[in-house]
C-alpha cells in the first residue's frame, strides 16, 4: 500500500480528517508524525533560517521525522480560501522550502489550493492529486466528496459541541484522555484564548497552555468553538473585508468573544508572525475600548514554561481581583 | 485639502514634480520632512512591536505629515500575501487614536494602472483639468526616469572613482538640479549633462571592481534611510552594484506595459521555477530568480535586503542556498534596532570573502 506522510503541524489541525478521508478512499495509508518533541524541534531548527517562525521550523522537523516512513510527503501550497483573502507567504512556499531544506525528502505532493479560482479549479487540483493513487476518475470524485463531508462534520463537531481539535484528531475523550485531565472543580473564570490552531494545540509549542488554564479553574473558549458564519460576521465588523484567510481565527474570534461574557482574552502568537503582528493589535485595540483585560503571549523556541506560568497566574489574579471590585 | 504622503527613496521627487505642475490653490501637498530618526522613533512608538520596518517608517512619515496639518493621506495598498495589505487598516486606527482627523486615499500597487493614478490625482486636486493632470504625470515620470538613469551610472562609477566621494557629490548635485528643473526638456538636458559629467570623471582604468547584485524587499531596497545607504557604503568599499528593482521600471511596467501583456519578471520567474514554483507575495519569487540570473552572469556575490520578519523574503532566504548557481549571498535584515557600524563590518567581511574567492578561482 502506498504510504502518504502528513506532518503533524500547521494545517494538520484544521484539515487532517479531510485529508485522511481523501487518501484512505483512494486506498493509500496515511502516516502522521508523532506529536512535537524536542528531537523534532532540534531537527527543524537546524535546517531552517533563524528568522523563520517556530511553527514552520517545527513543520520541517516533522517532515524530517517522516523521511523513511512514507513514499510521498503531502504538503499542499495553501494560497487562498477565496474572497481575495490569502494565506501567509510561508504557507504558499512551504513545499518549495521543504524541498530546499530537507535532504532525502520523499517526493512531495504539492497541490496549490486557491479558491479564488473557483470550485472547478479545486476539483481539477484534487483530480491531479488523486491521479497519483488511482486512474479511476469516479473513485477520485467519491474521495473528494467523502473528504468534504468529513471536513464539515469535523468543523460542526467543534463549533456545536465545543470539542477541541486534539479530542477529535487523537480520539482522546475528555474523561479518559489527557486533554482535560487537569480540570478541577467548577471553573470560576471564563477566558477566551485566540490564536492559530497550530499554535494552541501543539502542546510542545504552547506548553500545554489550554490544559494549564483549565487546571487553574478557567473555562476556556477557543476560536473553533464558534461557527464559521459567526466568525466571519465578527471579522467584517471589526476589520472590514479580511486580508488573510485565517483572519477569522484571530480578529473574528476576538471580536466575537469580546461581545460575550468572557472575563478576559489571551492571545497566543509566535514571535515573528507577520499576519499576527497586525491582527492582534486590532483585537487589543478593541479590548482596550471595551475595557476587557487582554494578555498577549509571544512564543518562540526559547520560551520557558516557568515564565509563561507566572504571566498566566498574574493575569488571572488581575482578572479575579477586577471581578471582585466590579461586582 | 492638505495631502500627506509617505516617502520611499526618490518618491518625493515625483510628489514635488506633481505639486510644481498642479499647484492648485485648494489643495496643498505636504511632503513630510526627509525620513529621520525622529520619523523612525514616532513610527516605532505607535506601531505594533512586531510590525515590519516599512510599516513603522511610513507611519512615521504620515504622523509627520499630520503634524504639518495634512487632512488627507495617500498610501499604498496591495492585494496579495504580504502585510502591505493590512497597512492602511492599522495605520488609519493609529492616526485616529493620535487625535488626527485624516482621510485615507489608497493606491493598490498590485492592481491599479495609470488610470487609477490619474483619478487619484484628480480627486486630490479637486478636479484639475485632464490635460493638466496628464502633463503633470508625464513631467514627474520624466524626473523619475532621469533620477534612476543617473543612479545606475553612479552605481558603476562609485567603485572606480579616483577621488573618493566625487561621485556622491556629483550625484547630489544632479538630484538637486533634477528637482529644480521646470520643464520636461530641462529635465532631460540636466540628466544628460550629469551623466556625461559622471562618465568623464577621472577613474581608475585598471580597477576590476567586485560586482554585487542587490535584491530583496522593495521598500528597504529603494529607501536609503531604511537600508542605511548600503549602496553608498558598498561603493566606498570599491564594489560595483547592480539592481533591477527601481521605481521607474515599476512605473513603466506596472502602469503601462503590463497592461499590454508584457511581463518584466517573466524570465526571472522562469529561472526561479525549479526552486520556487509560485509567487509567494512581495518580492520573494523575484529574489530567488534574480540570484540565479546574477549567478549566471558571473557576478561575485549577492546582497539580499529585507525587513526583519518579512514573510516573502524569509521564504526566499530559506530557498536561496539550494540553487545550483552558487554565488555567496549576504542577507541583511533591517529593523529599528540595527546600527550602521554593524552593517558596515558585515559588508567589509563579505567583500573580503568575495575578493578572496575571486583570487582563488582565477588562479
Amino acid at each position: 500500500m502506498v504510504k502518504v506522510g502528513v506532518p503533524r503541524a500547521l494545517l494538520y489541525y484544521q484539515y487532517f480528517p479531510a485529508w485522511k478521508a481523501f487518501f484512505q478512499a483512494l486506498g493509500a495509508e496515511v502516516m502522521v508524525s508523532s506529536p512535537t518533541n524536542k528531537a523534532i524541534m532540534v531537527a527543524g531548527n537546524s535546517q531552517a533560517v533563524a528568522e523563520t517562525c517556530l511553527p514552520v521550523k517545527l513543520f520541517f522537523g516533522h517532515v524530517i521525522s517522516l523521511i523513511d516512513k512514507c513514499d510521498y510527503m503531502f504538503i499542499p501550497a495553501m494560497r487562498s480560501l477565496g474572497n481575495k483573502a490569502y494565506y501567509c507567504s510561508k504557507f504558499i512556499g512551504l513545499p518549495d522550502m521543504t524541498r530546499a531544506l530537507v535532504r532525502k525528502c520523499p517526493p512531495i505532493l504539492d497541490p496549490e489550493i486557491d479558491l479564488n479560482k473557483g470550485r472547478r479549479s479545486l476539483d481539477r487540483t484534487a483530480y491531479d492529486l488523486g491521479h497519483h493513487f488511482s486512474e479511476d476518475r469516479n473513485k477520485i470524485k467519491e474521495a473528494v466528496r467523502q473528504a468534504e463531508e468529513v471536513h464539515l462534520a469535523y468543523r460542526r463537531e467543534m463549533s456545536d459541541q465545543g470539542t477541541a481539535p486534539p479530542q477529535v484528531l487523537d480520539g482522546a475523550r475528555p474523561e479518559e484522555g489527557k486533554w482535560d485531565s487537569g480540570a478541577v472543580a467548577p471553573p470560576v473564570l471564563s477566558i477566551a484564548v485566540i490564536g492559530h490552531q497550530y499554535v494552541l494545540y501543539d502542546e510542545y509549542m504552547s506548553h500545554r497552555l489550554i490544559s494549564r488554564l483549565r487546571a487553574m479553574g478557567v473555562r476556556v473558549f477557543t476560536p473553533e468553538m464558534v461557527s464559521q458564519d459567526a466568525l466571519d460576521t465578527a471579522t467584517l465588523k471589526l476589520g472590514g473585508a479580511p486580508h488573510w484567510s485565517f483572519e477569522a481565527d484571530i480578529v473574528g474570534a476576538g471580536e466575537h468573544y469580546l461581545h460575550t461574557e468572557v472575563d478576559g482574552i489571551i492571545s497566543v502568537a509566535v514571535f515573528g508572525c507577520g499576519p499576527d503582528s497586525m491582527m492582534i493589535d486590532m483585537v487589543r485595540h478593541r479590548a482596550r475600548e471595551l475595557r476587557t483585560p487582554f494578555l498577549h503571549l509571544s512564543l518562540d523556541e526559547h520560551t520557558s514554561e516557568g515564565g509563561l506560568v507566572t504571566r498566566l497566574e498574574a493575569f488571572l489574579d488581575m482578572v479575579r481581583r477586577r471581578r471582585k471590585v466590579c461586582a | 485639502m492638505r495631502i500627506g504622503v509617505p516617502r520611499c527613496g526618490p518618491s518625493d521627487i515625483i510628489a514635488e514634480a506633481l505639486v510644481q505642475k498642479l499647484g492648485t490653490s485648494e489643495s496643498e501637498l505636504i511632503i513630510p520632512p526627509p525620513t529621520s530618526y525622529r520619523t523612525l522613533d514616532l513610527g516605532v512608538k505607535y506601531s505594533p512591536v512586531e510590525a515590519c520596518l516599512p510599516f513603522k517608517l511610513t507611519l512615521g512619515n504620515l504622523i509627520e505629515s499630520c503634524e504639518l496639518g495634512a487632512d488627507t493621506l495617500i498610501h499604498a495598498r496591495g492585494t496579495g500575501v504580504c502585510r502591505l495589505g493590512y497597512y492602511v487598516k492599522e495605520q488609519q486606527q493609529i492616526i485616529r487614536d493620535l487625535g488626527y482627523d485624516a482621510r485615507f486615499l489608497t493606491l493598490d500597487v498590485s492592481q491599479h494602472r495609470i488610470g487609477s493614478i490619474m483619478h487619484l490625482v484628480k480627486e486630490v486636486t479637486n478636479g484639475a483639468p485632464w490635460p493638466k493632470i496628464v502633463s503633470a504625470i508625464r513631467f514627474s515620470v520624466a524626473k523619475l526616469f532621469a533620477c534612476d538613469g543617473i543612479e545606475q551610472v553612479v552605481h558603476r562609477t562609485r567603485a572606480v572613482e579616483l577621488q573618493k566621494g566625487m561621485t556622491n557629490q556629483i550625484y547630489r548635485e544632479a538630484l538637486k538640479a533634477i528637482s529644480e528643473a521646470r520643464t520636461t526638456r530641462e529635465v532631460k538636458k540636466v540628466a544628460k549633462q550629469y551623466t556625461t559629467k559622471l562618465n568623464q570623471m577621472p577613474r581608475d582604468r585598471d580597477a576590476d571592481p567586485v560586482k554585487v547584485g542587490i535584491v530583496g524587499e522593495v521598500f528597504v531596497v529603494l529607501d536609503p534611510f531604511a537600508n542605511m545607504d548600503i549602496e553608498m557604503e558598498l561603493g566606498k568599499l570599491g564594489v560595483e552594484v547592480e539592481r533591477t528593482l527601481n521605481l521607474s521600471r515599476w512605473a513603466k511596467y506596472r502602469l503601462f506595459l503590463n497592461y499590454l501583456g508584457a511581463d518584466e519578471w517573466k524570465s526571472v520567474h522562469r529561472l526561479a521555477m525549479p526552486y520556487l514554483k509560485r509567487n509567494v507575495g512581495g518580492e520573494g519569487w523575484e529574489s530567488v530568480g534574480e540570484k540565479i540570473a546574477y549567478g549566471r552572469r558571473g557576478f561575485d556575490g549577492l546582497i539580499h535586503l529585507a525587513p526583519f520578519t518579512c514573510m516573502p523574503e524569509i521564504v526566499a532566504q530559506n530557498i536561496m542556498p539550494s540553487t545550483r548557481e552558487d554565488i555567496p549571498v549576504l542577507t541583511v535584515l533591517y529593523d529599528e534596532q540595527m546600527a550602521k557600524p554593524g552593517m558596515i563590518t558585515r559588508l567589509e567581511a563579505f567583500v573580503d570573502l568575495l575578493k578572496f574567492r575571486r583570487k582563488r578561482t582565477r588562479k
